[in-house]
């Protein structure tokens, strides 16, 4: 069907896509897929193979298509280039039998086929900025990281529509790449409410974890990279056991980072207190936020900050760090409370607060899933992505 | 980054992610371009960790990346 009606044929493109989960983008792909059917689009996925994973699958109506990558190389940037050549042969074969409307890009990976495929199916190419490698690192350094940067700058430029999840992000695109902001519009990051709706056996969950009845529970859940300020909520944790002695610490995540955060951990000298998990699965992710007395998210870069909608969802109180999206997403002494960044004096006054005062945690827990209903849904934000590819699609 | 998971992350992007793609103790070395001292270290830290396993094929030792193995590689990517 051509652009103008309301059910498009769209093409997106993502290297990563469940099972194959890497940061947000898998989720937020998953999410926003099928809320894009439920519209009635007709959503075709062009993402990477993963073990096990068929090479397609209908997943409750998006088509998902795995590309083998039939060429590899050690260099990281050389092996996104290989994949891509994969990707854009998929959707040229694709393209015989649908004809697509919009292609659709996530982050900088898929440029070269979002774009070849732009090209020659003449057709408008949008692309969403889940975050910038000048956020990332926070300086340029490596010729790496400069192409990367290149690379983003590209894609923005290649595009109809660019997509951000907050308006930190916005500014923070506009600033560094120059880009119209006539061409950008705020979509926020959204997430599946039903998965929270659940019945949990809480203490069994925390037994699991070795976590005591009368215990404290409070968690990290990310990647273990500097961004996510991981150190700072590590420093944090003696002032909270001064206050709240029964505290335990679990560290969901995994990353470049652990193995310096568990030797600080342990210089802490309450390693017997803190625990890392590595990943874990989108189930004990769930049970954990709606077992857990706290959710720290310490970042000190966070384009949105996706952990905060689940942790609202959840109903388990947040304390966030005051950057990026997250300042955007958590009111403070609302729906939650904003540590300074980087402050581990303000993120143990949260967290104590949080422990201490029942009546005020539930407060904010009962704003926090109301505002997580009512904004961030996966239904609200395809709704707004189809106006993006809408107007992406006028002549 | 720990040699052993650059090492990793070197192995993932070759492609030896799954048992009919892995590779010697040969191959690797050639990819990689490493002394073959350094790649047994790696292969044995990261085969204890399980994000590589060792098969036997056609009479030689093959290594893989496990599913864990590309998730810790990605997280690293991410």
């Amino acid at each position: 069907m051509n652009c103008g009606h309301i059910e498009l044929k769209v093409c997106m493109l993502t290297w990563e896509f469940p099972p194959r989960i890497v940061g947000g983008i898998a989720r937020h792909c998953y999410g926003l897929t099928k809320a894009l059917v439920k519209l009635g689009h007709e959503v075709h996925v062009v993402t990477l193979e993963f073990p096990g994973a068929p090479e397609f699958e209908d997943v409750e109506g998006v088509k998902v298509h795995r590309v083998k990558i039939e060429l590899g190389h050690p260099n990281f940037l050389t092996w996104t280039f290989i994949f891509n050549h994969f990707m854009e042969k998929m959707v040229a074969a694709l393209s015989h039998q649908v004809e697509f409307d919009v292609i659709h890009i996530h982050d900088w990976l898929t440029t070269h086929s979002g774009i070849a495929a732009k090209n020659f199916l003449n057709k408008p190419m949008v692309c969403t900025v889940h975050s910038t490698e000048i956020g990332r690192v926070q300086q340029l350094r490596s010729p790496d990281s400069y192409m990367i940067d290149g690379l983003e700058w590209w894609m923005m430029y290649e595009a109809k529509s660019v997509i951000m999840c907050s308006n930190f992000m916005t500014k923070e695109v506009i600033d560094h790449f120059h880009l119209p902001s006539e061409k950008v519009s705020v979509i926020p990051n959204a997430i599946d409410t039903f998965e929270y709706n659940k019945n949990v056996n809480k203490e069994a969950v925390r037994r699991r974890y070795n976590i005591e009845p009368n215990e404290k529970l409070v968690i990290f859940i990310g990647r273990l990279v500097p961004q996510k300020g991981v150190e700072y909520l590590i420093r944090a944790i003696p002032l909270i056991v001064r206050n709240h002695r029964g505290t335990k610490f679990l560290i969901a995540g995994d990353g470049w980072s652990r193995s310096h955060l568990e030797s600080m951990a342990a210089a802490t000298g309450y390693g017997n207190k803190i625990r890392f998990l590595g990943f874990i699965t989108d189930s004990e992710r769930v049970e954990l936020l709606m077992s857990a007395d706290a959710l720290v998210i310490p970042s000190i870069y966070e384009p949105f900050g996706i952990v905060a909608l689940e942790g609202m969802a959840a109903g388990v109180p947040i304390v966030a760090s005051n950057v990026g999206g997250l300042s955007e997403i958590v009111e403070h002494d609302r729906t939650g409370m904003l540590a300074y960044s980087e402050n581990p004096e303000s993120i143990a006054w949260c967290v104590n607060k949080a422990l201490s005062d029942h009546g005020y945690s539930n407060w904010l827990i009962e704003n926090a899933k109301k505002k997580v209903n009512d904004v961030y849904s996966w239904e609200s934000v395809a709704k707004k992505v189809t106006k993006v590819y809408e107007k992406a699609c006028e002549r | 980054m720990p040699d052993e998971i650059y090492f990793l992350c070197l192995l993932h992007n070759i492609g030896a992610t799954s048992s009919d793609k892995s590779l010697s103790l040969d191959e690797i070395t050639q990819w990689t371009v490493m002394e073959p001292q350094r790649v047994r270290e790696n292969l044995e830290k990261l085969i204890n960790t399980e994000y590589i396993q060792k098969t036997f094929k056609e009479g030689s030792e093959k290594y893989h990346v496990t599913v864990n193995g590309i998730r810790k590689v990605l997280s690293m990517y991410s």
